[in-house]
């Protein structure tokens, strides 16, 4: 029992606040992927970048509430510049033009942030310290405003999804844009404000997670691919398949470390996922044909 | 068709191109720095072209081939390291290796299409690259260093950077016959019609997924190869050879040269090695360079260099077989 609550209650949690940050990196990338077709290797960068600007607002005002938000407004600006630059050229080519377009894109960002803000490691402290009794143990406050924050997020981004007339157009546009456009809905607008919606995520994410981990110009490397891993796993274009593989990708990523180092960690995660694979190869929630 | 004769299946042009990298070090300028940079920018191109064969033949872009290469770099580094100096012992060990691994990769990721093979193979690469970061057994994540120099046969070590740089000039050669042929023959001509309409091929009665697998594997051994021979010019092997990154950068080359023409991707690769020595050397930020080609040649230029040819109308490039 002391095991429980003093050991195992704890990394559970912690798997569940990265869990739902992760959820909203994954989110951002498989919209993208519905709506564009392109798997986003930029996506670990805009999450870099939300980081980086929280840094930036953090140095110059002191207040981290400010930098929760004008970080994403930054990022989802230079998102929404990059989306009408480069990636509207490329609608009608093949995904695969896509996927090595926003790998260019990766490279630049990096390099561009490692030469404005420097290599090293940066930290962030939390804008909420102490923590609070629960269940029988005690756990910092930060962790479980973040859990919080994240998860309002998105219920909000569900009920945006399901009950707004701007989330439904982006649906629309996910099953069949051509037929969309044929209905006098501006089609390109429509992708452009998603992935600036999505680059923002990224970025809210990459702030969020910035206390509880560091900051550097690497970070996004390191996170994209668990965010890939997240999207496969949960079926490719499947907003809610996406949501439920974060959080069991948090919560085994959290619990496995207890009792293994982390490279048996990041293998133990990469078999999950292809044994997932290999016996649901679209994943969680994943639909037959899409972009196959 | 496959009994063509050689010259016909390579060109004269590669011919002439062969001939002139084989009597480049005899130019004045190529010193010692110049000799062993040839060396990476053909060792580029070389693994380039073999991953054009799955990219550009058979449409299918694995973001994993930085495994493969890392794999027959430790494959050679682990045998120096313990003594033996055979090169012929290295490559035969880095093929066992490579295609061990390859066998299991391409079995499981030519299953899926598309956007699911990429990441397959970028999260099999992945595993890889995490098993010998962090395995001290093979230097964790410095990696194998210091290594000694290989031997062609005993007493005859490839010490001198001319001896090295000969010996990817005739690596790149025996690839690009070997390529040349096999996308001349008919396991390379179903390639093409699987790249062109899966479903059809699958019609006509082609085993689709050994077809592909046999794409993989081939594609994976030539650049296992190509790792092979890195560490005797490098004298080390680490885990960043593994890197996705460096599977992207396979990629830009690809892209670079252009898909499906084999020579292309050669170009594209030394040309993208070249590019990162001569922009690095004056700026520190050569990735943002980098990153700004790459998106211009996919907005501007998707075909390559080549295709940049074919658009001006010059002559449209043999493309595919």
């Amino acid at each position: 029992m002391d095991y429980v609550v003093a050991v195992l209650l704890p990394q559970l949690l912690h798997g569940l606040v990265f869990g739902a940050a992760l959820g909203l990196l994954a989110l951002g990338l498989t919209v993208i992927f519905g709506l564009l077709g392109v798997m986003n290797f930029a996506h670990g960068e805009l999450y870099m970048m939300g980081a980086y600007a929280g840094v930036g607002v953090i140095a110059l005002t002191h207040s981290f509430w400010l930098a929760l938000v004008v970080a994403p407004l930054v990022v989802g600006i230079i998102g929404a510049v990059t989306e009408v630059a480069t990636l509207r050229p490329l609608y009608r080519r093949e995904p695969l033009y896509g996927l090595i377009l926003t790998f260019g894109l990766a490279l630049a960002f990096r390099e561009a942030v490692r030469q404005l803000f420097g290599g090293d490691m940066r930290r962030v402290l939390p804008p909420i310290s102490g923590s609070t009794p629960l269940l029988g143990m005690t756990y910092p406050n930060y962790r479980l405003f973040l859990l919080a924050m994240a998860s309002l997020l998105l219920l909000a981004i569900w009920l945006f999804f399901t009950r707004t007339r701007a989330g439904l157009l982006v649906r629309a546009a996910v099953q069949d844009a051509e037929m969309l456009d044929g209905l006098g809905v501006n089609v390109p607008r429509v992708f452009t404000l998603t992935f600036a919606g999505s680059a923002a995520l990224a970025a809210l994410a990459g702030l969020l997670l910035a206390p509880i981990f560091t900051v550097y110009p690497y970070m996004g490397v390191e996170m994209i691919l668990l965010a890939f891993i997240v999207v496969i796993l949960g079926g490719m274009g499947s907003m809610g398949g996406s949501v439920v593989a974060a959080f069991v990708i948090g919560v085994a990523q959290s619990l496995f470390s207890l009792w293994m180092n982390p490279q048996r960690v990041a293998i133990a995660i990469f078999a999950i996922m292809i044994l997932v694979l290999i016996v649901r190869p679209r994943g969680f929630f994943g639909r037959e044909g899409l972009l196959e | 068709m496959s009994n063509r004769p050689t010259a016909r299946i390579v060109g004269w042009p590669a011919l002439v191109v062969f001939a002139v990298l084989a009597l480049l070090p005899a130019a004045p300028f190529m010193s010692r720095y110049y000799l062993l940079l040839a060396f990476d920018a053909l060792l580029f191109g070389a693994i380039a072209m073999s991953l054009d064969l799955l990219i550009g033949y058979t449409g299918l872009v694995s973001f994993g081939h930085a495994a493969f290469y890392g794999l027959g770099a430790y494959a050679t580094a682990v045998l120096l390291e313990r003594g033996v100096h055979s090169l012929w012992l290295c490559l035969a060990f880095a093929v066992l290796v490579v295609g061990l691994y390859a066998l299991v990769v391409s079995y499981f990721a030519t299953a899926r299409r598309g956007i699911y093979f990429a990441l397959l193979t970028l999260v099999f690469a992945e595993v890889v690259y995490t098993f010998f970061r962090y395995t001290q057994t093979f230097g964790g994540s410095d990696g194998i260093q210091g290594l000694p120099e290989a031997w062609l046969w005993p007493g005859v070590a490839i010490d001198t950077p001319l001896r090295k740089y000969y010996l990817v000039v005739v690596y790149l050669g025996l690839a690009y016959l070997a390529c040349r042929v096999l996308v001349a023959s008919h396991f390379g001509r179903v390639l093409v019609a699987i790249r062109e309409n899966e479903d059809r091929a699958r019609f006509l009665g082609c085993n689709v997924q050994r077809y592909k697998m046999g794409a993989c594997m081939i594609s994976a051994l030539l650049t296992g190869l190509a790792g092979a021979i890195y560490p005797v010019r490098s004298a080390f092997a680490t885990p960043d050879l593994m890197l996705w990154t460096e599977s992207g950068e396979f990629i830009i080359s690809v892209m670079i040269g252009g898909l499906g023409t084999l020579t292309g991707p050669i170009i594209g690769g030394v040309f993208f090695t070249l590019l990162r020595d001569k922009v690095s050397s004056f700026v520190d930020w050569y990735f943002i360079v980098i990153g700004l080609v790459l998106v211009f040649i996919v907005l501007f230029m998707p075909r390559g260099l080549f295709g940049f040819r074919h658009l001006l109308g010059l002559r449209s490039w043999r493309t595919t077989a």
